[in-house]
């Protein structure tokens, strides 16, 4: 009835036909559900930074498992953050039984005691968490920003520091073979670094070193006192050591000049390399040796396969069989690179691998090195700054935001929860020290982790539970500072209510990396299989749960009504698609991003936004500092929704694309573009950014991209296709509602869950 | 006098001028038959000639035509002295007759040198390989004197730079967007091919040509890259100083208690492994600066433990060498490597403490380098030692010659039994190979990396003539042979034929006792003598050999009555030569145990190559007076120092003038300054003046020391005189302990050596017993 169905939406509670009902992305695009509290003033962490599969904590397992949805959470615990409290005080306040940082949800028990909200201890306040830093009083205690903020950040006095704090180290190992200058990126990295140079997080501490390698390894003496910058090559790779016990790492003040010097020759001084072979390992070993009495970041970039010397591998990838049904070799070929990644982490050394490679690198072992020392893999596949100027732009934008992003040393992060809840498994770029413990020698703000957990104890009689995410790291400054996030979330019996609290992304967002070890561990297709029964079993619950199932329904509550869209399009994602053929490091690089991109960044990737730009309006724009900023609505990503003669925008996480069809009207071309027709936009575009016209089309579109990049941690570069270039199957190949070969088209998929789900 | 005209104009000395006429003979007279040889002895008569010497076409001879050789100038043909081949001339000697014959014919050019216009003219390699384990002050002066070397080079010379401590660092000298060293492990020996894929340099192997297929990319060939390292002088002089002004001791941290790890192994391992890569056989000299000990890697002799000191020739008897070993089978193999390839390795060796000589020595031993020894770089011996390295001779050409062979070519009847010298054999067999060996045997052409003018090989012969057969044409040839690169760059060959007469087989005993040359022989004996104990590692059997060798030439060569010694007698031209022995047994050369085993090393290298004046300076200092009533050579005894003489001692390492009692006091007393004693002053500068003349024309330069009586440094002048008056005398029926104050009794040396008189005594005794 209409009246019921009108209740239920409004409790959020109505049940949605998929098969009836097939625009299931909102067009003012997907917002994540808020856990609704009791005390609703109470400030919960940012989704954004924190979120959990259910906002709805199951009472007990028994309850969890028959909702048949993982229980798990998604952290971005470094995200750059536009306003962040910093407390400076002598005493942190924790709780003495379990160590939690007082927080908004604790229970103040009169002016002079607090209990603990995760373990329930009954805590004594220091007489300073009475003073008002704000007002400089003494009173109240719930004025403190500890318990006004879900996510505050300390400066940690001494006890929190084991040694003096590292100065910022940083370490660039690069990729000097043959094939590394042919692809032009050793002058991109120089030049990216020397105009940056200013803006490397850092004190005048900082220190900077740089390794080469190709057969051999290459280090750089850059002394203060010397007046030329010196190479040192190493030839002796099996057997690896340092050449000069100083001036190898320096610091970046005092050596400046030379610094220069040296990025502005490297490219010169490889460029008749003529050394085809690669000793990354060698070279791996030497950054290790060097930084190991300081610790920091150490930058890898590499463009082949490593050949000789320690860790050296051999191709394992066999091109005719990218597009079977199951892929081989997905795991290391040996576990040099873990072991090497391990050592790194005991030394407060991350390695972040860059790869751009055109032939097969070996991403399913080098990953490793990164994986285990808590570092970022940045894949660049067909890198050439002539033969591919699309992969030029995306690389400096990502490298520039490399560079100069926000950086923590020597962290860990603890995660505590609700005494009865228990961390299981994590996921990311770390290395586990104890259960609840991650070694994070560098923590970046574009990091993001996945923990999944399990109710160990029934949560009888609590009202809420709450997680605790402290990351202790220093700062780029050498500071030691603690930044902690609470998350509160209700706690209820109700399998119903769980389900119906269900955060879709973060779901999928879990289903996803949980595969990627079902694909690592077992086989492709397990994984492919366990993401369609994770799907039908949702679905199945919850149509157990419902009173008068209709027949011939595939019913969704709200919660999940884009669960199956956004498994087919995880299934569709380079990760684990079959059928097409996908280079091996493709799939793996694919599959490192779903591990460790925080949500948002990982959901775009796997469903690109995509919006009609061809008849944009005010209506309903944003108004953002004077600046119209046109909401066009989301699409689904079907080839069915792009007019003839429209453009389209679509936001695919690293670039937007610019897809013009052939109707489009000149008029629109030449307000945008600056060309007068279709036929006349030069092909491939890559604008970067869209030309400045003084029109209103020009305006919006600028605007609207303007406001897209603003929510990535850095730009894209926007590539303009015509619907008539063969280069247009890098914007089609996302649309991901579509038939494909091998795989469903999106009501195909929901056809089938239909025939699964009984 | 035929001798010394002989030395001078050939370069030749035999040590018996002629021959027995046959073997067993030979045998009886004790002293081999055997020459020295100084290859590239200055001649400065010789005249330019720029063709290909003419060979014999006789398969296995290939002897050079000489004056010697008969030849027919109506049927233009030239029978070899050696093989009788008659030889026809080539088409280009058309022109000959008796009237007009090449200068190789000329009897007076029995030695002559060809210069091979045809082979490519090579400018001279210099390869430096420094330590930088040293102080600032050593490192500073080091990098003088090279910095000072450059500008002593040719201008097309190549040059290349390793230095080395704990790590080896090999410098690109060629202009290049950035400086670069190549750094290679100092633990690790490196093979000559891992020396080759590190530094890119030598020929592209099949196996690099292959990888890599489809690659669009043109790289540059590995082999363009040769000359990186090793660059004309003239072009990175100044990258090279850069280099030089820029280079800092060694790094790393050296722990209290410890020794520098110091890696000049594999430094000069690599070294050669580059000269190898790069130019094979071409004149190269790898010009190794020593600060201390290699303490590191292959090749170590001492490890960085402060306690414990290097070895001494004491822990060598006892067998108590951790490293040594070892080291010498590493440094011998690396010698035998460099040498294949024709390069010299020069030791410059100044530390205050032993830097590993002994086990060293086998690299400058078997190459011809230098061997030099002092106490710092920073010394003017240092300094102007080096200097003379880069010596040049009246042509402006350097005093060197690199990449040489010797070959020699003999009479039927006269085989070869080895060589002596700085040189390692060439493993050339042929039918004048002797069945004995005697030195470097088994072959008849020897490589010497590295020749001075003053090389001076040994040459040991064999009488194959068997009893009762006859001697052929009364005379025996000898040719020598030598090929080498000049310092200007061209080949040259420089050939000396000699002939010597056969004795007589009735008669022929007095002959051959005239014909003995007593130096030449004290000198073949005493390398001889050096060769044994550097093989067999036992002093004592040394001079056991000596005494007998001695004992039976007095026997063979003496006049007397058996068992009566004062009976004996000498032949005139063998008077001295039982003093030479005497003195040779006294000599650091075989008593070891003064020195250290480097210094051992370092004297023995010296008298394997120097010529025959100079050996037996080595072996039987020279003496000098300088008094009122002139200048005398004294015997070297201690009779000889007297109060009111100046004396000059010349042991060729050391230089040393000592004022006698009086002098030493006029001079105290300052009579020098006073203008009426103007003739003391006189007396005063001669043997000075002399004694810079001495150190002027050698090479490495002698210490120099001025002494009187009774200063501390007069125990080098005593401990080299023969001790007639010792404490000892008295024992063997001398007169009574010499009153110290006697002015006419000399001063007593205390020392536990017999005398020279007590030895000749003994000598005599054991001569005419009978059953000796
Ligand atoms: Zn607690
Ligand atoms: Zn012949």
């Amino acid at each position: 009835s209409v009246t019921r169905d009108g209740w239920n939406k409004g409790w959020g509670t109505h049940q949605i036909d998929l098969l009836q009902h097939r625009q299931v992305v909102p067009p003012g695009g997907i917002v994540p559900p808020k856990p609704v509290l009791a005390q609703e003033y109470l400030p919960n962490c940012s989704p954004d930074i924190f979120r959990c599969t259910l906002t709805k904590v199951p009472e007990n397992k028994n309850v969890l498992q028959k909702s048949k949805l993982p229980f798990g959470l998604l952290i971005h615990p470094f995200r750059d953050l536009e306003h962040l409290p910093v407390v400076s005080c002598n005493t942190i306040v924790r709780c003495r039984s379990c160590r939690t940082y007082i927080n908004p949800f604790v229970v103040f028990k009169g002016d002079r005691r607090w209990e603990c909200n995760l373990c329930f201890r009954v805590n004594e306040l220091p007489e300073e968490f009475q003073y008002d830093p704000v007002s400089r009083t003494y009173g109240d205690p719930s004025r403190r920003p500890e318990v006004r903020e879900a996510t505050i950040e300390f400066i940690a006095p001494q006890e929190y520091m084991l040694r003096p704090p590292q100065p910022a180290t940083y370490l660039w190992v690069l990729d000097v073979t043959r094939q590394a200058v042919d692809t032009g990126y050793l002058k991109v990295v120089c030049d990216v670094l020397i105009s940056h140079l200013d803006k490397i997080p850092g004190d005048r501490r900082t220190m900077i070193g740089f390794i080469t390698f190709s057969s051999s390894v290459h280090f750089y003496l850059m002394g203060e006192d010397q007046k030329n910058v010196q190479m040192l090559e190493v030839g002796e790779v099996e057997d690896m050591f340092i050449p000069n016990p100083e001036d190898l790492l320096v610091n970046l003040d005092q050596s400046r000049n030379l610094v220069e010097d040296f990025l502005t020759t490297l490219p010169d001084a490889h460029a008749a390399s003529c050394h085809t072979q690669s000793a990354l390992g060698a070279a791996l070993q030497a950054a290790f040796k060097l930084m190991s009495p300081i610790g920091g970041r150490i930058t890898v970039m590499t463009t082949t396969l490593p050949t000789v010397g320690p860790g050296a591998l051999k191709p394992r990838e066999d091109p005719n069989q990218r597009a079977s049904k199951d892929i081989q070799n997905m795991g290391p070929a040996t576990d040099f690179y873990k072991k090497l990644a391990l050592d790194c982490s005991g030394q407060q050394i991350a390695v972040d691998l860059f790869a751009l490679n055109s032939q097969y690198v070996d991403l399913a072992t080098l990953s490793g090195v990164s994986k285990f020392s808590g570092g970022c893999i940045h894949h660049f596949p067909n890198f050439h700054v002539a033969r591919n100027p699309a992969s030029h732009a995306p690389f400096v934008s990502c490298l520039s935001r490399y560079i100069t992003r926000k950086i923590g040393f020597e962290a860990v992060m603890r995660i505590r929860a609700t005494r009865g809840l228990a961390i299981t498994n994590f996921h990311g770029s770390f290395f586990v020290r104890s259960t609840d413990l991650l070694s994070l020698p560098n923590i970046n703000p574009d990091a993001g982790f996945g923990m999944q957990v399990n109710i160990e104890e029934p949560l009888h009689n609590i009202r809420t539970a709450c997680f605790q995410a402290a990351l202790l790291y220093t700062s780029s400054k050498g500071e030691r500072r603690i930044r902690v996030h609470t998350l509160c979330l209700p706690v209820s019996p109700n399998q119903h209510e769980i389900v119906t609290a269900a955060d879709q992304e973060a779901v999928v967002g879990m289903l996803a990396k949980m595969a990627v070890d079902r694909c690592l561990t077992s086989s492709l297709s397990d994984a492919r299989d366990a993401l369609v029964n994770a799907t039908v079993d949702a679905l199945m619950a919850y149509r157990c749960g419902l009173s008068h199932p209709a027949h011939g329904t595939l019913d969704a509550p709200p919660t999940l009504q884009l669960l199956p869209l956004l498994v087919l399009a995880v299934m569709k994602s380079v990760a684990f698609r079959g059928g097409l053929s996908t280079k091996l490091d493709d799939r793996l690089f694919t599959m490192c991003q779903l591990k460790s991109l925080p949500l948002r960044q990982m959901l775009t990737h796997v469903y690109p936004d995509l919006y009609p730009v061809h008849a944009m309006s005010e209506k309903g724009a944003l108004d953002i500092d004077d600046q119209i900023i046109p909401q066009p609505g989301r699409l689904h990503l079907s080839a069915e929704r792009l007019e003839r003669c429209g453009a389209y925008l679509m936001d695919a996480g690293n670039t937007i694309f610019l897809y013009i069809r052939c109707g489009i009207s000149s008029a629109w071309v030449e307000a945008t573009l600056g060309v007068p027709s279709y036929a006349v936009i030069p092909q491939p575009l890559f604008e970067d950014p869209l030309p400045e016209l003084d029109t209103t089309e020009s305006q919006m579109l600028r605007n609207f991209v303007a406001h897209i990049q603003r929510s990535k941690p850095y730009p894209a570069p926007i590539v303009v296709l015509k619907e008539d270039n063969p280069a247009r199957m890098l914007f089609i190949q996302h649309l991901v509602d579509d038939r494909t070969e091998g795989s469903h088209s999106y009501v195909e998929f929901l056809q089938f869950l239909k025939s699964q789900v009984k | 006098e035929f001798i010394e005209a002989q030395e001078n104009k050939e370069g030749v000395r035999f040590s018996w001028n002629v021959w027995p006429s046959n073997r067993i003979e030979a045998t009886r007279m004790v002293v081999p038959v055997a020459a020295t040889y100084t290859p590239l002895k200055k001649r400065d008569d010789l005249p330019p000639i720029c063709y290909e010497p003419l060979k014999c076409t006789q398969m296995q001879c290939g002897a050079i035509l000489n004056p010697l050789c008969q030849v027919d100038f109506r049927a233009k043909i030239w029978v070899c002295c050696f093989c009788f081949q008659r030889n026809p001339f080539p088409s280009s000697y058309a022109s000959i007759s008796e009237q007009s014959q090449p200068a190789e014919l000329f009897s007076t050019f029995s030695t002559i040198e060809y210069t091979l216009m045809r082979q490519q003219n090579l400018p001279p390699i210099f390869l430096f390989v420094m330590d930088t384990c040293v102080d600032e002050e050593e490192l500073g002066a080091l990098r003088e004197s090279i910095t000072m070397s450059l500008s002593l080079m040719p201008a097309t010379a190549l040059v290349g730079l390793i230095t080395f401590g704990r790590h080896v660092h090999v410098h690109v000298l060629a202009k290049e967007v950035m400086r670069k060293q190549y750094v290679f492990p100092g633990a690790k020996d490196q093979t000559a091919k891992t020396v080759q894929e590190y530094l890119g340099v030598g020929l592209r192997t099949t196996a690099q040509a292959q990888q890599m297929p489809g690659q669009a990319a043109p790289a540059p060939q590995p082999g363009q890259m040769n000359n990186r390292f090793l660059q004309p002088v003239q072009e990175c002089e100044i990258t090279l100083q850069d280099i030089l002004a820029d280079l800092r001791r060694d790094p790393w941290p050296v722990m209290t208690g410890k020794r520098s790890l110091r890696a000049s192994g594999a430094a000069l391992s690599i070294a050669i492994g580059l000269l190898e890569a790069c130019y094979p056989n071409t004149g190269a000299r790898i010009l190794t600066f020593l600060g201390g000990a290699c303490s590191y890697g292959p090749g170590m002799v001492v490890d960085d433990d402060l306690r414990k000191p290097i070895r001494s020739h004491h822990d060598i008897e006892k067998d108590n060498c951790q490293y040594m070993k070892k080291a010498i089978k590493f440094y011998e193999g690396l010698a035998k490597r460099v040498s294949d390839n024709g390069h010299i390795v020069d030791l410059y060796a100044c530390a205050l403490d032993q830097v590993g000589l002994h086990e060293m020595k086998y690299c400058a031993n078997f190459t011809g380098g230098h061997m030099v020894l002092g106490d710092s770089f920073n010394s003017s011996l240092f300094r102007s030692t080096f200097q003379r390295v880069f010596a040049r001779d009246e042509k402006n050409n350097l005093e060197m010659a690199f990449n040489a062979t010797l070959e020699v070519k003999t009479s039927r009847e006269l085989k070869i039994a080895g060589a002596l010298g700085p040189c390692v054999s060439a493993h050339e067999k042929g039918p004048n190979v002797a069945e004995m060996e005697i030195g470097i045997g088994n072959t008849t052409k020897w490589k010497l990396c590295g020749l001075t003018p003053n090389t001076t090989m040994s040459i040991f012969f064999e009488v194959a003539n068997q009893q009762g057969s006859d001697v052929p044409g009364g005379r025996g040839h000898v040719q020598f042979i030598t090929r080498y690169q000049h310092s200007s760059g061209q080949t040259r060959i420089r050939v000396t034929t000699v002939a010597r007469n056969w004795a007589d087989a009735q008669t022929g005993q007095h002959s051959i006792a005239l014909g003995f040359d007593q130096e030449a022989a004290a000198v073949l004996m005493a390398r001889l003598a050096v060769h044994r104990s550097e093989t067999d590692q036992d002093g004592t059997d040394v001079l056991r050999w000596v005494d007998r060798m001695l004992i039976r030439l007095c026997q063979k060569f003496g006049e007397f009555t058996p068992n009566d010694p004062n009976s004996y007698r000498f032949q005139d031209n063998f008077t001295m030569y039982p003093q030479f022995m005497f003195h040779l047994r006294r000599s650091q050369f075989l008593q070891v145990f003064n020195n250290s085993p480097d210094e051992t090393s370092f004297y023995r290298c010296m008298l394997n190559r120097e010529s025959v004046s100079e050996c037996l300076t080595m072996i039987q200092p020279v003496l000098y007076s300088y008094s009122f009533s002139g200048l005398e050579a004294v015997m070297l005894d201690t009779s000889s120092i007297q109060p009111d003489r100046i004396l000059l001692l010349d042991t060729f390492f050391l230089v040393l003038i000592f004022l006698g009692e009086t002098m030493a006091a006029w001079k105290k007393q300052g009579y020098q300054e006073q203008e009426e004693y103007a003739s003391f002053k006189e007396l005063l500068q001669v043997p000075v003046d002399d004694a810079q003349d001495i150190i002027a024309n050698r090479f490495p330069i002698p210490r120099y020391v001025e002494t009187e009586q009774g200063g501390s440094q007069a125990r080098f002048l005593l401990s080299k005189v023969n001790p007639s008056q010792t404490h000892n005398n008295a024992m063997y029926g001398g007169s009574a302990i010499p009153d110290p104050n006697s002015t006419d009794g000399g001063a007593p040396v205390l020392t536990d050596d017999v005398s020279l008189q007590v030895f000749m005594e003994h000598l005599k005794k054991l001569a005419v017993t009978t059953n000796a």
